[in-house]
């Protein structure tokens, strides 16, 4: 298992360097450099040179790489002249707010989506399966942002329960403060993420559900109820795994589109707002981190993967 | 019926539906069958004729859109269909017991054994979990198992698919059924540890006192262990009768034609070339409405009364309880004569179109990437043997042998890792390239499941064009008209051309990978298990156009296979494999007649042979389990098994002797005087 784990690590990391390569030749193609970028068009070209040699960038590339390399372990991203802070430090305030996010909307759409994937196996082709397929359809073919104004016109305008926009609490604690601003783009992110997770749900526990173990469990004269829930589930829940690994980037990059539909002070909205005024640095500190996030998430699915399937565990621990 | 004999289980008119998209499949029609206390029944049928369908009826386990919808399952007395859900799932988990056909799918694979075996009593009984674990230890001793207080803590996939059986068994007895449902327990397994489940299924019935209803395709299972035997066919039950009645004399013409088409039957016939006989045609499709005997159109006895009357089940007038439906029984007995081939012409002493000197094939343990190589799975270990043209060699084993792998390496799909193998005077390891590519033409492979191997998307046409296309052959007239000749050849219609894979029959779908594999005029075929999936009365068929076409055209095959009879009936010669070396080899009835090893001889014992009553199923089985092919036993690789083992058999016996070689330090028997 040690083995198996550092092998795994081992391969993330090399990953990781891999782009930290690509995101500084990126930042190197920038249309006439970082200096132009940063100090705009109007910048003579003495202030260009003076910046470059400030910043190190007229050194040979291989040097700035190293240097590149060696802020980014001591958690430099680098600076954001628009924002005027440093990339870390506007990431670390926004973080924890799309976590929170993610993380509920994630939580929600699991709660959702297990109980209707496993109603639609049991009833396949009948229909309360033609009903939640029907819906779940519906819902991945709604562009989300489509979605989240019919969220905001029917609860905050038509019957108004709840308010159009996320709390504007500038630290996590002043954002659950005001719980009531979360619903509506939790609610938001969870319905596609339903729609996505429970056909997943459905199929493989279809696929389960014709596996021979599971007649001998009915051979058994188990109720239905514990041949799914005892026998079936475990093996059922396997995809879920595959896609919460997948889905751990979200967790970093939050939902651009549910953010800034509903202003949310998150992750999404500085990757929004970054974009528009082309504040590089931010651009380039974000994609760094949700591409390292990508390889955590494998990395996480594959040794859940392990703790939940002896099969697995033991190929691995064999060694 | 008696009024004072109540059977355990009595079917009266059993009909079972299976509703289909493309409409519902009547599974079983009027099925009338009894099942006495300590009785074991044996259900024998091809695939479809109802034989599993009848006991998923039984237990009410019947697939998604499967339903009874006629007649009487009467257990003790009780129907069945007629009780409360919670109460069938009661007599489902505590009187009855089922044992599947397949061991590894059969368990789930994120469960522990023991808790999978224990869990009708956590349910029934209500039994706590210390308690539990101690009976699931009890019980799997009681199978069989080896140290079973630490497999109640394993997973099904760290065991043998035998030891896997014994844990379903386990599963089954653990309730002290009344009834054990054996649905095809040992096709999966090879034969000794089929002989071995058998015979525990067999002691156990005796020590728990229950009834069992075993259900096979093989008639040489049944005629061992079965007190009665019903035979089915679409649907019906058309002939019972107590085993030796049933087997001596049987009556009904599909019992007759499915004995006779067994290989073992070859030399019985009178036929001096030995061809087998074959049922013509399918079973009939059971989705459509079926008057008179349903075996009618395929019975060359049958008349217009067969086609037009429905016979039910009748006795044979003797009092015994022999019951069959046909309008025209068998009179004269049928017996099924141990075989005694005549030993097939030598081929004479022309240069052998393939030599194989020295084969070895090695591969690195362990999975991909995850971790590093911790040994080699020495999958062949030295083989050498030569195929003269137009001679059968046979390869038996049991899986795990190499025998596959030797067929591979022969066909060119992988590469050696020493040794020679040369075809055609040529060896194939010193070709480039492209000679290698040419020399492809003169082997090719037919393979078990040839709808597995074939592309689901292509038409017939294009499949059997496609190796003419790689390789280059004529123009596309002359590749059509040579695909219609290769129809022609393996017997089916010119329309079969614009037919997919899934519209044929497993037969016709053997009969289109043997044409693929002529399509380039081969000199060899390998030939790897190409009956296996098939019924016996289709396999006849299949074998028998296999000789037609060495016959016709002088091929030679490389033929593998696990079943020691139909290689009997196919090769004029046999190799024996053993772990991934030739434990023997030598002329095919002296191998099979007079084994010189000592685990052919426990192989040949171990293949159960339809005579009741027969002395193979006598004998001392093998014991224990196929060592690991990874750091394999050092010396003869049989020793660890072998009741002869002694000292010297650490030391590796060489392969020696005139034409039936032995790698034994103690043969069974010294070689024939060459005659």
């Amino acid at each position: 298992m040690t083995r198996y784990l550092l092998t795994r690590l081992g391969q993330a990391l090399v990953i990781v360097i891999l782009v930290t390569l690509i995101t500084f030749v990126i930042l190197h193609l920038l249309p006439g450099g970082a200096a132009r970028a940063i100090l705009g068009k109007e910048a003579t070209l003495q202030q260009i040179a003076a910046f470059n040699h400030e910043m190190g960038y007229d050194r040979p590339l291989w040097e700035q790489y190293a240097m590149y390399l060696q802020r980014l372990v001591q958690g430099d991203l680098g600076y954001s002249f628009q924002l005027n802070q440093s990339v870390a430090e506007a990431i670390v305030q926004r973080l924890p707010k799309t976590m929170l996010l993610s993380l509920a909307s994630t939580l929600l759409a699991v709660v959702v989506a297990v109980p209707l994937g496993v109603v639609q196996a049991v009833r396949r082709n009948r229909w309360p399966d033609y009903t939640i397929n029907a819906l779940s359809l519906l819902a991945y073919a709604t562009p989300i942002f489509f979605m989240g104004l019919m969220m905001i016109i029917l609860f905050s305008q038509v019957w108004p329960v709840l308010p159009p926009e996320a709390s504007q609490g500038f630290t996590l604690a002043e954002m659950l403060a005001d719980p009531a601003g979360l619903v509506l783009p939790t609610v938001t992110l969870a319905i596609l993420t339903v729609a996505v997770y429970s056909r997943y749900i459905r199929s493989s526990m279809v696929d389960n559900l014709n596996e021979n173990y599971v007649r001998t469990a009915r051979s058994k004269g188990l109720s239905e109820g514990r041949v799914i829930v005892g026998h079936t589930l475990r093996n059922g829940l396997f995809p879920v795994i595959t896609l919460l690994g997948m889905y751990l980037p979200a967790l970093f990059s939050g939902a651009l589109v549910v953010e800034r539909l509903f202003n949310f002070p998150g992750m999404g909205l500085l990757f929004w707002q970054a974009a528009l005024k082309r504040d590089y640095p931010i651009l380039l500190g974000v994609t760094l981190l949700i591409s390292v996030a990508t390889v955590v998430g494998a990395l996480v699915a594959d040794v859940l993967y392990a703790a939940v399937d002896p099969r697995v565990r033991l190929r691995a621990g064999r060694s | 019926m008696e009024a004072t004999h109540q059977p355990l289980l009595r079917l009266r008119d059993l009909s079972t539906d299976i509703a289909l998209r493309r409409g519902t499949v009547h599974a079983l029609d009027q099925v009338n069958l009894q099942v006495d206390q300590g009785e074991t029944l044996g259900i024998v049928g091809e695939s479809g004729s109802g034989k599993t369908m009848t006991v998923l009826s039984i237990m009410g386990l019947l697939p998604h859109g499967g339903s009874v919808v006629g007649g009487e399952i009467l257990f003790d007395g009780r129907d069945l269909r007629g009780l409360e859900a919670q109460e069938l799932r009661r007599v489902r988990g505590v009187e009855m017991g089922m044992v599947f056909q397949d061991p590894l799918t059969s368990l789930n694979p994120t469960m522990r054994i023991g808790a999978q075996v224990a869990e009708p009593l956590r349910v029934h009984q209500g039994i706590g979990k210390a308690e539990a674990r101690d009976r699931a230890v009890e019980i799997l001793r009681r199978v069989g198992m080896p140290r079973p207080d630490k497999i109640v803590d394993d997973y099904p996939h760290q065991l043998s698919g035998g030891m896997r059986q014994r844990v379903v068994i386990a599963m089954a007895l653990i309730r002290s059924p009344r009834l054990l449902i054996a649905d095809e327990p040992t096709t999966a397994l090879d034969v000794t540890t089929q002989r071995q489940i058998l015979e525990l299924i067999d002691d156990l019935r005796e020590e728990f006192k229950m009834a069992v209803i075993l259900v096979t395709h093989d008639l040489g299972v049944i005629a061992g262990r079965a007190d009665r035997v019903a035979v089915m066919y679409a649907g019906r039950v058309v002939e019972t009768g107590t085993t030796a009645e049933l087997f001596r004399s049987p009556r009904h013409r599909y019992t007759e034609a499915l004995m006779r088409a067994l290989p073992e039957s070859a030399a019985a016939d009178a036929d001096g070339q030995g061809r087998l006989y074959s049922i013509p045609g399918l079973p009939p499709d059971l989705s459509r409405p079926l008057t008179g005997c349903r075996f009618a159109p395929r019975c060359r006895f049958a008349t217009d009364e067969c086609r037009t009357t429905d016979v039910a089940l009748t006795p044979d007038g003797a009092g015994s309880g022999h019951e069959f439906a046909c309008l025209h029984p068998v009179t004269e007995p049928v017996a099924i004569t141990a075989s005694s081939a005549a030993p097939r012409a030598a081929s004479g002493a022309a240069e052998p179109l393939l030599t194989v000197r020295d084969l070895v094939k090695e591969y690195d343990a362990g999975g991909a990437g995850v971790r590093k190589v911790s040994g080699r799975v020495s999958a062949v270990a030295g083989v050498s043997f030569d195929v003269a043209p137009g001679e059968t060699l046979g390869i038996v084993g049991e899986s795990g042998c190499g025998k596959s792998t030797v067929g591979r390496l022969v066909a060119g799909l992988e590469p050696s890792t020493s040794g020679q193998i040369i075809v055609d005077g040529t060896d194939v390891a010193t070709l480039g390239r492209a000679a290698r590519h040419r020399m492809h033409r003169q082997v090719q492979l037919m393979f078990q499941d040839s709808y597995a191997a074939m592309n689901p998307r292509m038409r017939i046409d294009s499949i059997l064009t496609e190796p003419l296309e790689i390789q280059r052959v004529g123009d596309a007239a002359a590749r059509r008209a040579r695909v219609s000749e290769l129809l022609d050849q393996v017997g089916l219609p010119r329309r079969a051309l614009e037919r997919y894979p899934h519209e044929f029959s497993g037969g016709q779908l053997q009969r289109i990978g043997l044409a693929r594999s002529l399509a380039l005029r081969p000199r060899l075929i390998v030939a790897d298990e190409p009956v296996s999936a098939l019924d016996v009365s289709v396999q006849a068929q299949v074998l028998n156009l296999m000789r037609d076409l060495q016959r016709g055209l002088g091929l030679s095959y490389v033929f593998i296979s696990h079943d020691l009879s139909v290689v009997d009936y196919m090769a004029d010669r046999i190799g024996v494999m053993y772990l991934g070396k030739l434990v023997e080899a030598g002329p095919a009835h002296q191998v099979v007649r007079a084994p010189r090893h000592p685990y052919t001889q426990a192989l040949l014992d171990a293949v159960p042979s339809p005579h009741p009553g027969h002395a193979s199923n006598a004998g001392t089985a093998i014991r224990g389990e196929l060592p690991s092919a990874v750091n394999p036993p050092t010396g003869c690789r049989f020793r660890t098994r072998c009741p002869l083992a002694q000292d010297i058999c650490a030391t590796e016996p060489p392969l020696e002797g005139g034409t039936h070689q032995v790698a034994c330090h103690f043969p069974l028997r010294q070689e024939p005087p060459e005659s």
